[in-house]
């Protein structure tokens, strides 16, 4: 058992959110027309689908990709123990970007599974808003 | 440069047991995952190149099906991977060693440098992904 062979494992999950889409340095007409439905005063939300892509070498020992247990841990803990069934619009800050886009979202939840993980295992992340609508963002998008 | 993909499927049975560890140690790490079980496994196999001038093919899809299957699903279809696999009486028959030996049997039937990558989905929503052993984005 000594191979070093280098992986990418993706693991998928889900998690439901509110969010309303609105700007507060626009007004109620501007944020109408900018954001559509999205901007129903009442919020709405989604079943948001998470992949996430790390990259590693196959450990001798258990031969799975290293960390691959504390990828599901860090997944579980930070973002599904926050994200999932909660109103997304108190969980971005100003800093994050002006309102919950899906955009505004991934980049969040990269920073928060970059920080949770060795430097440099994540590769990927991907969010499906819809199953029409998805968003990618990997490590060479990464200032 | 074109890449195209053959999906094709297999059902195998495993377990996970490290033979330099006691019973106990086998059961504390891999749990449930010991006893002898099976998954339904996805495959996707990619291959790069350019079109044909004669054939406007990169590869021929039913060459490639016959290829897998010949190469790969012949010998883990319907199997047990611990028993029936050569390359699994050394190491953990986990999907990311799984996808590494399917890249080691198509590899060597295809001309150098056509496998692209090697896309291998466990049924709980998770793949793996081996793109030999050159270091890629």
């Amino acid at each position: 058992m000594t191979s070093v062979k280098i992986v990418e494992v993706t693991q998928t999950f889900s998690f439901s959110a509110a969010h309303r889409m609105h700007n507060p340095r626009l007004s109620a007409e501007e944020n109408r027309r900018l954001y559509g439905r999205c901007n129903h005063p009442n919020g709405h939300g989604h079943t948001y689908r998470m992949a996430v892509t790390i990259r590693g070498r196959i450990s001798a020992v258990t031969g799975t990709l290293e960390d691959r247990d504390r990828l599901v841990q860090a997944v579980r803990e930070r973002v599904l123990d926050r994200f999932d069934q909660v109103d997304l619009d108190g969980l971005i800050s100003p800093t994050d970007g002006v309102t919950s886009t899906t955009e505004v979202l991934i980049g969040v939840l990269w920073r928060v599974l970059e920080e949770a993980l060795p430097p440099g295992r994540l590769v990927r992340l991907r969010i499906e808003e819809t199953p029409n609508n998805f968003f990618e963002l990997d490590r060479s998008g990464q200032a | 440069m074109i890449r195209l993909t053959k999906r094709v499927e297999f059902c195998a049975a495993h377990r996970y047991v490290n033979p330099d560890w006691s019973d106990d140690e086998n059961r504390r790490r891999f749990g449930k995952g010991g006893n002898l079980h099976g998954h339904n496994y996805v495959l996707e196999v990619t291959i790069q190149g350019t079109p044909l001038p004669e054939t406007g093919m990169v590869m021929d899809l039913k060459a490639l099906k016959d290829l897998i299957t010949d190469a790969v699903l012949d010998h883990v279809d319907h199997k047990n991977l611990n028993v029936d696999v050569p390359a699994f009486a050394k190491q953990l028959p986990t999907p990311e060693n799984l996808a590494v030996v399917i890249w080691e049997l198509l590899a060597v039937r295809l001309p150098g440098g056509a496998l692209y990558r090697v896309r291998l989905w466990q049924d709980d929503g998770s793949y793996v992904d081996y793109f030999g052993d050159e270091v890629r984005p």
